[in-house]
This record gives structure tokens, C-alpha cells and sequence, in this order.
């Protein structure tokens, strides 16, 4: 059984993104999908039936010439209008054109009724109508004020007694040439005048409600869908607004109103609507079957983003997850557990950086295990010199009074410098001294060695700062005046001569120290100036040899060390001797 | 913490960004609704007829001055139909009982019963306010003219054109048959017109273009302006509806009307005026009685041969109501007002044409223009035009009916001013 792979934050996190980022992108589209193709669809669907409603509206109209002209035919039968003047027309003609109304060319005409101004009374042979019926129907108040126009209503029959509701088309027939009474002419249409204009639409119109309303409001004939009924409130609410609508022709296009679309269009000469109602049901109809192909399409869509982020979220985080791997499993230990990336991207770079470090860390560590080693062994020296101060200081004490008693003046004066040299070197623990006490340091061993090599060399200071408060790092000009002695002085047997200059620079202090013996040699020279510009770990390479250099690296490592990089130690071979040059910036002085 | 807040400030983007998505698209979907608030152009309806013979618009150069002048205000919509004038005027009576008249209507003085029942039933408009109050209008019109549109009680059914000058009717001439027969000039009395009649026919001419249908109006010009030669007969043609033709002027004007048909064409019975009019300008006859409209129907080519004169005995028959133009009731007021603008613009287009014509110099007018403005300044005795005295029966049914009788010999002239009382009689029942 393995153990399970944890999972990378970057792969959840760029899955996390990517899935947000989907989601957001498929929720605006949708949004946006949807409005447009609602707004198309029931556009689409609107129009269908406005354009649907206009036809009929048309139809209508049609009816409405077809009817105006089959009734301004008869005005204008000769026999009519004989009627209307004052002979009259000849009893041999009455039943004539009593039978001719029955001929009028106009289709639906269930039964007609012509009254000329004399109250005579055309209809058909059956009919058998009086005059007084004529006038209790009422139907002379439907044509009004008008002069002869054409006029449609709706209503029930009490002139030819059905009582059945139905279309009426009424006109006053005026005499052409005299000013005579009108006559009246009334046709009873049959349900199928109106119903042809409907039934023509029906097919295109199976899911509304389609009807014709009169001027007053009354539904004349109307049609609905059996799937989707118009209840009864609704329809009074229809009606309402239908009745609200001024104007002719498209009064309602495509009108969003309450549970649908509400299509009319009113004829102008009767006032008749012909209107179409589609409930919102059907307009929704159609958005199912987009909603289910939109949600598959999402749906695929989802399901291949995710595969396609899940893959591309393994490949790069792969890589990651190997160095994430390799840093944390690091036990600090095995240096061989190296990154190998191929992957062409800033990852190798990261993984080729990595090794590197390891490479140095591995370096930095020996280099401490070196040091620590060192330091041990300088710690146990200096302990062992330590071991009892006093004891030294007591004995120097006792031959110096041993010297005294037997007055040996110069055995007198080197344990005094001995002592001097002893007291600065050992008894005081602190790295930073005064340059008036390193001065002090440096001449006791100067004095020691000029007893050692009676007129080897003279020397001279020259401090041209405040001894008393310029800090410097101890036991720095010492072994510089220890390498002059003993390299510069290798070949002279007296007359030697060591200067020692103490200066600032600015904020620079300067230590020089010159001594006119040999000049140093140009390889050892170019090497130790070089030092100045190699990594503090690397200056112990410098002189592998501890025999030989290991004073100037020891000098070099500690500035470095408590200055930083920016301090500078010198050699310059001149004629007649050597100068070395300590350059620190800062002034020396520094927090303990 | 911190993420907590991050999350919940990037849903609120998501959000706002959502709420701005939708807001735009909704945005988008609404159409911006304007209103025009311009004043849509008046349409002035109105039918005029086509001259069959010439293809000229009659009234044509009226209706478009008066539409460059009205554009975007009011237009009037011409229903160019090729219609006589008969059939024009029998339709007016038809859209009238069908209840499609156009919005203005011309000639209705020319069928005195309609025109009286178009004024009983309201149909036309009285616009004696509108000239009354018009000081303008009013001003433009001879006062002669103004009279004869009104109506005993002061309405103005007809709007009236500003001049009788253009009312006139005489006769017709080809100079170039005239000459054939050796005639020079239009006889002045009538002895010499059937002295010329005569003279013509020696020739091989026919002299006169005549037809019987309609109101047979050019052998009435021709026996109306000769029965006004009497001082009893210019009494009779001022009567309003006379009362009996069976008298002298009656006998008189039939036997005229027999005579005028002994010179005219074979083809002068059964037809309307149109025939008449191609006979004079194919040269077949070289007389035909017309009114001063003519003139435009002038053939280019004929312009250099035809002559107009007065009748016989200095006679032009005129009636300017003939002319006046009315105002159907039942258009919608912004309609009568453009209709009624439109009749003040004919007033003063006509008396712009007066001033024209009158002012021409002999060079810009054709030979028929200067025997036209001659013979009106000639001080001519004006006879009343048949049409607007008699009843339309007479003129409509009788006159087309009797008159090849009449010229056939198949009725006396007593006879035929039997027939013209029976359609007084008929005429009175139906009033």
C-alpha cells in the first residue's frame, strides 16, 4: 500500500481559479444566451402572430368593401331607386325585387330586409315582415346620424325573430337625384361571414385565442386553444383592454399584458377588432427545449474544462510538486538528492538553482566544520596560555627584581617590555582597543626585538590622531612589524628602520607600516593584495602553507570580519623597502 | 480574516459585473420610442377628369400650383379618371348615395335637382362665412359672379372663380373650311348663320358638330343663344324652372334644335360631346359651340385655323355658378379647411389668368384668345346657361331621349315640348 500523494496548492488553487472562472464565464453567457434568445423567440413568436392578426385585420377590411360595395349596389338598382321617388314602384315589379336582394353578391347573407320611404317592405316570400316589426327592431338606431355609410352591428335578431345573435350590416339607401326620405336595407349575416376570416388563421394559430370583437365590446366569434384556455376573468380583462386601445388598424402589436401577448387591429368604418392573445405558456413553449440543449451544451463544456484543467494542472504543476518535494524532504544531510527538470519553462532555471545551492551549502558547511575545528584548537591554546596569568605576571616580576639586584639593565628593560606587551595581548578580553594601547602593544614587541637584535633597527610613530579615543582592532600592527623584521630585515644585520604612521583620511583610518629592508616580492605582494577582492572562505587558500603567510591571512580574515568588504590591506614594494597599507572605513571605531 | 474579505469582495465584482451584464443586455433589447411632434400633412381628396380626347388633366396646372404652394400643409389628391363630363357628373350622384365623395366637387351646378338636394341633406358646406369674413377672397371675386353663387338667403354652396370672363361659351370655327366656302368672317346675325350653314354644305362641309346625349350642350347653346334673340325668349332663358314648354320659345327652341340637326354629322345621335369635339378637330365639321375651357383642348396644330365668335346677334351664353366648386360635408374639419383654402386659391389663380390674359399682347395669344377677349369686351348680351334653369329630368332623360326623334321626324316640335312638360310634371313630384 502506498501512501497517498498530498495534493499541490497550486493545483487546487489554479483548479479552484479555473472552475471559478468557468462558472462566471457559462453564467454571463447564459444570462446573456438566454435574454437574446427569449427576446428572439417570443420576437419571433410575436410577430408570427401580429403579422397573423394584421392578415385578419385585413380580411376584415375585405369583408367590409365586399360588403360596402354589395349594398352601395343595391342603392343604386334602378328599381331601388324608383322606389324612393314619389310614384313609386309599379306593383308588377314589388315582388321582383323582393327576390332580387337574394342575388346580391355578397356571401354569408342569411336573410335580408329592404324598407323603401314609403314603408314598403322587401325581404324574402317567407319572411313575411311588416313595417312596425322594421321600426320595433330597433335596428334604424344603429345606422344614426349617418348619410348612407355602411354599418355593421352586432346583436340579436328581433327583426327576423330568431333572437340568435349575429352580424347586421345596415345602410340608409338615399335617392340619387331628390331630396327624399331614405329607404333602409338590413342583411343578417351568417356566422361563417365571420368565422371564414378566423378559420382562414386557424392553422396558423392552433395554441391563441383569436376573435372578433364589435365596437361596443361584444365577442362576435372567437376561437381558443384547448391546451392553453382564456378563463372568463381573463377575457373580461382582454376585452378591457382591447376596449382601452384607440385608433384603426394595428391598435396592439404584439402588447405584452397580463398571462401574454395581445395582438389587434380595428377596422376602421365599424370599429370591429380582430385580436389574437398568446399566453405566455406558448411563448415559453419553445425556451424548454433551448434550455435543455443549452444545459447539455454546459454540460459538456464543464466536463471537458475540468478534464482539460485537471491535465493541464498536473503537467505544470508537476514540476513544482518535484522541487516542492526535494526542498522539503532536504534533511540536510544528503547533498545527492539533486532536482532533474526538462521542462523547458523558468522551472528548470529554479531546479538548476537549487542544485547549486546544495552544492554551496554542502561547501559552507565543511567550510564550519573546518572553523569549528580551528576554533576548538585556538581555544584550547589560548585556555592553555591562560592557564594562570598571575603565575606568569609573578614570575616576570621576580627575575625582574632578580635583574635589578644584580643590575642587569637590559634583562630589565625586555621583562618590562615583555610584561607590557603581555598585559595588552592577554589581559584585556576586548577585540577593540585604543591606537594609543595597540601603539604601546606594538612598541613593547619593537623594544623586545631591538634587545633580541641589538641595532637591527630603529623605528618611529607617528600618530597623527587622538591615541586616546581611535578604536582599532587589537594585535593588527604587530604582525605587520613582525613580517617586516622577519622579511624585511632577512638580509641586513643593522641599520634597519620601521615607521609607523596612525592617520585619517577623511573618515578612512589609516595604519602604514614601512620598513626599509628588502622589498617584498612582487608575486607574494600581487597575491596578498588579491586577497581584497576574494571571498572571505577562499583566504585561507591563499597560503595553504601555514608556515608562511598565515599572519597576513589571520590579519586580512579578522578585518574582513569585523569591517566588512570594504576594508583595504595593502603592500606596496618600494626602492628601499616595503609599505603596508590598513585602510579602514569608519574610522576604526565600532560597536562592540 | 483577511482571505474571508477578499472572497467576499470578489463576489460582490462578480456580481456587479453580472447586474451590468444584464442591465446592458436588457438595455439593449429596448427600442427607444419617438414621438414626431410634425404636423402631418392634409390630404384634400378630390376626382377630375381626364380629357379623352386630348389626354389633358383638366384643372391640372391648378392643382399643382396650389400643392407647390401648400406642400407639407395641405395637398390636394387628384383621382384622375378619363370620364365625359356626363358620366363625371352621374357619378357625383352616385358617390353621393354611396357616401364616397371626394372632399371637393365641381360641376354640381349643372344638376340643379342634386345640387339642391346635396344643399337640403347638408351634404355641402356654406361658405358664405368663410368669403364673407375673407375680405381677401372676397375682393377677388366680381360681384356679378358672387351673386350668381348665392342662394336666395345669402349661402355660397359654390366657390366662386373671380371673373365671368372665363364662363363664357360661343361658337367654335374652322377658318380654313370657312375660307373652302368662300366665307371670310362668322356670321352676326342668324339669317347669316344659316345663310353659312347653307353655303357650307354647297361646299361639302358639314357645318356643325352636334350630339344628343348628356344635356346635348352644344345644339342647346346653339337653340338657347337663338330663342334669346327675342326679347321673349332672353325672358324665358332667366326663368328658374319654367313652368310650361308647350308656349312660342318652346316651339321655338324645337324647331331650332330640328333645324341645327338637318347640318351636322350622321354620328351626331346617340353620342356625347366627345364625338362632337373629334368632329370639329378632324376637320369634318367647321362649327362647334363651346365655352372658353376650350381653348387649352386646342390641338397645337390647330391653334392657327380655329376662331371663336360670339353667337349670333353678339350672344354669349354664361352662367358663372356653373363654375363654382363646392365642399363636401362629412370630411373631418382639418380636410374642409384645406378644401376651402384650396378653393380661395383657385379664385385667385383665376383672376391672375384674367389679368394675364387681358394684358397679353395680340403675339402671345392664339387667333381663338383674341376673338375671345374681343368678343367679351364687345359688351355681349349674356343668355343664361340652360343648365343651371331647367330640370335635370329634362336635361338628363328628355332632351337624349327626344331629340333623335325630334331631328328624325318622328316627333312634331309640339310634341317634343309635350315631352318637356311631362318631365316638369315628374319633376314637381318629386319634390
Amino acid at each position: 500500500m502506498t501512501k497517498g500523494r498530498k495534493p499541490s496548492g497550486i493545483r487546487k488553487k489554479y483548479l479552484r481559479d479555473t472552475i471559478a472562472l468557468l462558472i462566471l464565464a457559462l453564467m454571463l453567457s447564459s444570462i446573456g444566451g438566454w435574454i437574446y434568445v427569449r427576446e428572439k423567440m417570443s420576437a419571433t413568436i410575436i410577430d408570427q402572430y401580429e403579422f397573423m392578426t394584421e392578415r385578419e385585420g385585413l380580411a376584415l377590411d375585405a369583408l367590409y368593401r365586399n360588403s360596402d360595395e354589395a349594398t352601395a349596389e343595391c342603392i343604386l338598382y334602378e328599381d331601388v331607386q324608383k322606389t324612393l321617388q314619389t310614384r313609386g314602384l309599379e306593383e308588377i315589379s314589388y315582388n321582383a325585387l323582393s327576390k332580387s336582394f337574394a342575388y346580391v353578391d355578397l356571401e354569408g347573407i342569411a336573410d335580408y330586409c329592404y324598407v323603401d320611404n314609403k314603408k314598403n317592405v322587401y325581404s324574402r316570400s317567407y319572411s313575411s315582415i311588416s313595417y312596425e316589426q322594421v321600426e320595433e327592431s330597433g335596428f334604424r338606431e344603429y345606422l344614426g346620424d349617418e348619410y348612407s355609410r355602411t354599418i355593421w352591428f352586432w346583436t340579436s335578431d328581433r327583426l327576423f325573430g330568431t333572437g340568435e345573435e349575429a352580424l347586421f350590416i345596415g345602410r340608409y339607401v338615399r335617392s340619387l337625384e331628390y331630396a327624399h326620405e331614405p329607404g333602409m336595407l338590413f342583411f343578417k349575416m351568417d356566422p361563417r361571414f365571420l368565422e371564414e376570416i378566423i378559420d382562414t388563421e386557424r392553422e396558423n394559430g392552433k395554441e391563441t385565442a383569436i376573435g372578433i370583437m364589435d365596437a361596443d365590446g361584444q365577442i362576435c366569434t372567437a376561437e381558443q386553444s384547448e391546451e392553453f384556455p382564456v378563463g372568463a376573468s381573463e377575457e373580461a380583462y382582454l376585452i378591457e383592454q382591447l376596449k382601452q386601445q384607440q385608433g384603426t388598424g394595428m391598435i396592439l402589436e404584439g402588447e405584452h399584458v397580463k398571462g401574454g401577448v395581445l395582438s389587434a387591429y380595428r377596422q376602421a368604418e365599424t370599429g370591429f377588432v380582430v385580436f389574437s392573445f398568446v399566453p405566455d405558456e406558448v411563448l415559453n413553449q419553445g425556451l424548454a427545449e433551448i434550455i435543455l440543449v443549452f444545459a447539455g451544451i454546459y454540460l459538456v463544456v464543464i466536463i471537458v474544462a475540468v478534464v482539460l484543467s485537471m491535465y493541464f494542472a498536473e503537467r505544470f504543476t508537476k514540476p513544482i510538486q518535484t522541487i516542492n518535494e526535494a526542498m522539503t524532504g532536504f534533511d540536510g544531510n544528503d547533498f545527492e538528492r539533486t532536482i532533474e527538470l526538462h521542462t523547458n519553462t523558468e522551472l528548470d532555471e529554479i531546479g538548476l538553482s537549487y542544485n547549486k545551492m546544495l552544492v554551496n551549502i554542502q561547501r559552507l558547511l565543511e567550510e564550519i566544520k573546518d572553523q569549528e575545528k580551528e576554533l576548538r584548537t585556538s581555544e584550547l591554546n589560548m585556555l592553555i596560555s591562560q592557564i594562570n596569568p598571575h603565575f606568569l605576571y609573578n614570575t616576570l616580576d621576580t627575575i625582574y627584581m632578580l635583574a635589578r639586584i644584580n643590575k642587569e639593565e637590559t634583562t630589565m628593560k625586555m621583562i618590562q617590555a615583555l610584561s607590557t606587551y603581555l598585559r595588552l595581548s592577554l589581559s584585556k578580553g576586548s577585540e577593540i582597543v585604543t591606537v594609543e594601547d595597540e601603539l604601546e602593544n606594538v612598541k613593547s614587541y619593537m623594544e623586545i626585538q631591538q634587545i633580541r637584535n641589538e641595532n637591527l633597527f630603529s623605528y618611529e610613530v607617528d600618530c597623527q590622531v587622538d591615541a586616546a579615543h581611535t578604536w582599532v582592532l587589537k594585535l593588527i600592527l604587530q604582525p605587520l612589524v613582525e613580517n617586516a623584521i622577519k622579511y624585511g630585515f632577512c638580509n641586513i644585520f643593522e641599520g634597519g628602520q620601521i615607521r609607523i604612521q596612525v592617520r585619517k583620511e577623511g573618515e578612512i583610518l589609516c595604519l602604514e607600516v614601512y620598513n626599509s629592508g628588502t622589498p617584498i616580492e612582487k608575486e607574494i605582494m600581487e597575491k596578498i593584495n588579491a586577497m581584497n577582492e576574494m571571498p572571505l572562505s577562499q583566504l585561507k587558500e591563499c597560503f595553504p602553507d601555514k608556515k608562511r603567510g598565515y599572519g597576513v591571512v589571520n590579519i586580512m580574515t579578522r578585518l574582513r570580519l569585523k569591517y566588512g568588504d570594504a576594508v583595504r590591506f595593502c603592500y606596496e614594494a618600494e626602492q628601499d623597502g616595503t609599505r603596508c597599507l590598513i585602510k579602514i572605513p569608519g574610522g576604526g571605531k565600532t560597536e562592540e | 480574516m483577511r482571505k474571508h474579505r477578499k472572497e467576499k469582495r470578489n463576489r460582490r465584482r462578480l456580481l456587479a459585473v453580472v447586474s451590468a451584464f444584464a442591465v446592458l443586455s436588457t438595455g439593449c433589447a429596448r427600442e427607444t420610442e419617438e414621438t414626431s411632434a410634425e404636423k402631418q400633412e392634409v390630404t384634400i381628396p378630390m376626382i377630375l377628369t381626364v380629357d379623352s380626347s386630348t389626354g389633358i388633366k383638366n384643372e391640372e396646372k391648378l392643382v399643382e400650383a396650389f400643392n407647390e404652394a401648400y406642400e407639407g400643409v395641405w395637398q390636394v389628391e387628384v383621382d384622375w379618371i378619363m370620364e365625359t363630363e356626363e358620366e363625371y357628373r352621374q357619378n357625383l350622384k352616385r358617390q353621393n348615395v354611396t357616401d364616397t365623395l371626394p372632399a371637393v366637387i365641381t360641376d354640381l351646378r349643372m344638376l340643379p335637382s342634386f345640387y339642391h338636394m346635396m344643399i337640403q341633406d347638408e351634404r355641402i358646406e356654406d361658405l358664405s362665412a368663410w368669403i364673407n369674413e375673407d375680405e381677401e377672397w372676397k375682393a377677388m371675386i366680381e360681384p356679378a359672379v358672387l351673386e350668381a353663387c348665392s342662394e336666395e338667403d345669402g349661402s355660397i354652396y359654390l366657390a366662386p372663380l373671380s371673373t365671368a370672363a372665363f364662363s363664357c361659351s360661343g361658337v367654335f370655327w374652322n377658318e380654313e373650311l370657312f375660307a373652302a366656302a368662300g366665307i371670310s368672317s362668322f356670321p352676326q346675325t342668324w339669317e347669316e348663320f344659316w345663310e353659312c350653314c347653307e353655303t357650307l354644305e354647297e361646299h361639302g362641309i358639314t357645318p356643325l358638330a352636334l350630339h344628343t346625349e348628356g344635356t346635348a350642350w352644344a345644339p342647346m347653346l346653339f337653340a338657347t343663344a337663338e330663342l334669346a334673340q327675342s326679347e321673349e325668349g332672353a325672358a324665358f332663358m332667366k326663368e328658374l324652372y319654367p313652368d310650361s314648354y308647350q308656349n312660342v320659345c318652346g316651339i321655338q327652341l324645337a324647331e331650332t334644335l330640328k333645324r341645327l340637326f338637318e347640318y351636322t354629322t350622321e354620328d351626331a345621335l346617340y353620342t356625347d360631346f366627345d364625338v362632337s369635339y373629334e368632329n370639329f378637330f378632324s376637320g369634318k365639321a367647321a362649327m362647334i359651340p363651346n365655352g372658353y375651357w376650350m381653348m387649352d383642348q386646342i390641338p397645337e396644330e390647330w391653334t392657327g385655323k380655329v376662331r371663336f365668335s360670339p353667337f349670333p346677334g353678339n350672344k354669349l351664353i354664361s352662367s358663372p355658378e356653373t363654375f363654382g366648386w363646392a365642399v363636401v360635408s362629412g370630411y373631418s374639419e382639418e380636410v374642409k379647411e384645406g378644401a376651402v383654402e384650396f378653393l380661395k386659391f383657385r379664385t385667385k389663380l383665376n383672376l391672375e389668368e384674367k389679368e394675364e390674359l387681358f394684358s397679353s399682347s395680340a403675339e402671345e395669344l392664339i387667333p381663338a384668345e383674341q376673338d375671345y377677349i374681343k368678343a367679351y369686351q364687345e359688351n355681349p348680351q349674356i343668355v343664361p346657361n340652360y343648365q343651371v334653369k331647367w330640370n335635370s329630368i329634362l336635361q338628363e332623360e328628355v332632351l337624349g331621349e327626344a331629340l333623335p326623334l325630334l331631328t328624325a321626324g318622328e316627333i312634331s316640335p309640339e310634341e317634343f315640348t309635350e315631352l318637356e312638360d311631362e318631365s316638369i310634371q315628374r319633376f314637381e313630384e318629386e319634390q
